[in-house]
């Protein structure tokens, strides 16, 4: 019974509040109107090219709940972020995570990038601790992201120092 | 001779704290302790007069109180129980009803999902054996057949039947039958990222879950689900290889993939839908 009700909150119009009166579930059974927003109007989603040279790519998966989620990060050189896309196959949560991350990053410094926190996504999205682990894997997307694209400058450095040798 | 069936008792007492054997050999532990409970019983002196007559009498029917005490110290309440309303022994495992007196048991905790539904404890597994034992099951123990019985009956037979279902629900599918094998051996897949997961695989899903959300026509999803429902089967096939082999790590990472194609096969339904 908890997990038909708990796949029926989990569609995204879900705008009833449930309580649950199995165990398992004692938190109220709803998502933010936050949440819902991100869902219904996601910033950010889309592409950009892997390819090129200022552009990182995290690429996460949770197995627990078969989440993948992707986040793209454009870098300026100056080292300011300027751009950002994702693309989340997942919960409510997971996607609205991410987008906000995406909302976050931009205009950030890759090392400011790096201080943005699970705890910080979660909070904002009043997200439940059940769903707590998706803020995780955004925060896990980000740092990927920003690891992608210093591993990328790293080798561009070591191309150029090569070549002037 | 005495001592050698005491040493046994502790032995198979402190068996009963490995998991194993609360799932194999239960029986077995169960008869080897009666039967030096029923050596110790004989030399005990006859002091307290309650217990010896209790021991006594018990005797007669193969058991005794002092086994029972060193029982129920050893063990989690698990080998053996009596009757709520009656008292005398359920010499079953798992015990549905008393044998005596035909009144419906509260569960044993951690029976484990297999002995409930009587199968043995491996990745294959005969669904249809186990859809009828489900129905057997619930035949007797559902709620409504107890709508005129007492409140303590009606309270056993709704915990019952609600176990017997998660029972069900768990081993009928293989994702959660193996998760359920895995968690049994003490492993579980955490929450969160899964930092040794391989890139190329995620590339793969995404690229998988993309084309699922750029589907325009039924034939596209299903061609998707086809390819789907492939992957699954091969991965049925390397976890129970895995699991028969005890390679737990290896079949905790082949069940997190399962995970990803089992919800890409949730979204083509969904996807199916959707179109039509």
């Amino acid at each position: 019974m908890a997990g038909t009700v708990a796949n029926k909150c989990l569609s995204p119009l879900t705008f009833i509040t449930r309580r649950l009166s199995a165990p398992e579930f004692i938190t109220q059974c709803c998502y933010h109107k936050k949440v819902v927003d991100h869902y219904e109007n996601p910033r950010n989603v889309g592409i950009l090219d892997k390819q090129s040279k200022n552009v990182g790519t995290g690429l996460v998966g949770a197995p627990a709940c078969g989440d993948v989620m992707k986040l793209q990060i454009e870098v300026d050189d100056q080292g300011k972020i300027v751009d950002a896309r994702f693309k989340t196959f997942g919960c409510g949560s997971a996607i609205a995570s991410s987008s906000l991350a995406t909302e976050w990053v931009k205009g950030k410094s890759v090392d400011e990038a790096l201080m943005i926190k699970n705890t910080d996504i979660a909070k904002e999205l009043s997200l439940p601790p059940v769903k707590l682990h998706c803020s995780m894997l955004a925060e896990d997307a980000i740092k990927a992201a920003l690891a992608d694209y210093r591993l990328k400058q790293q080798d561009d450095q070591q191309e150029a120092v090569r070549a002037s040798n | 001779m005495l001592s050698l069936n005491y040493t046994r008792i502790v032995r198979s007492a402190r068996a009963l704290l490995h998991p194993h054997w609360l799932l194999t050999k239960r029986e077995s532990v169960y008869k080897a302790v009666t039967c030096s409970a029923r050596c110790i019983t004989t030399s005990l002196p006859l002091k307290d007069t309650w217990h010896s007559s209790r021991s006594l009498k018990a005797l007669g029917k193969g058991r005794s109180y002092h086994s029972n005490l060193l029982l129920r110290y050893y063990s989690t309440g698990q080998v053996e129980l009596n009757c709520w309303k009656c008292k005398q022994p359920l010499d079953q495992s798992p015990a549905f009803f008393c044998m005596s007196c035909k009144v419906v048991q509260p569960p044993e905790e951690g029976t484990s999902y297999f002995k409930i539904m009587d199968c043995d404890c491996t990745f294959t597994l005969d669904t249809q054996k186990l859809q009828k034992r489900y129905l057997q099951l619930q035949r007797s123990l559902h709620p409504d057949n107890f709508s005129h019985k007492s409140v303590k009956e009606q309270e056993y037979s709704e915990t019952h039947s609600a176990l017997v279902n998660k029972a069900y629900r768990t081993l009928l599918k293989p994702l959660s039958r193996g998760l359920y094998m895995l968690e049994l051996k003490g492993i579980s897949i955490e929450e969160g990222t899964d930092s040794g997961a391989d890139p190329e695989f995620l590339m793969e899903l995404m690229e998988i879950n993309e084309a699922l959300h750029g589907a325009r026509t039924s034939e596209q999803a299903n061609e998707i689900g086809k390819d789907a429902k492939g992957k699954l089967a091969d991965l049925t096939k390397e976890i129970d290889a895995a699991l028969l082999k005890g390679e737990l790590q290896a079949a905790k990472a082949l069940l997190a993939q399962m995970k990803y194609y089992a919800n890409i096969e949730e979204k083509v339904k969904e996807k199916l839908s959707e179109l039509m």
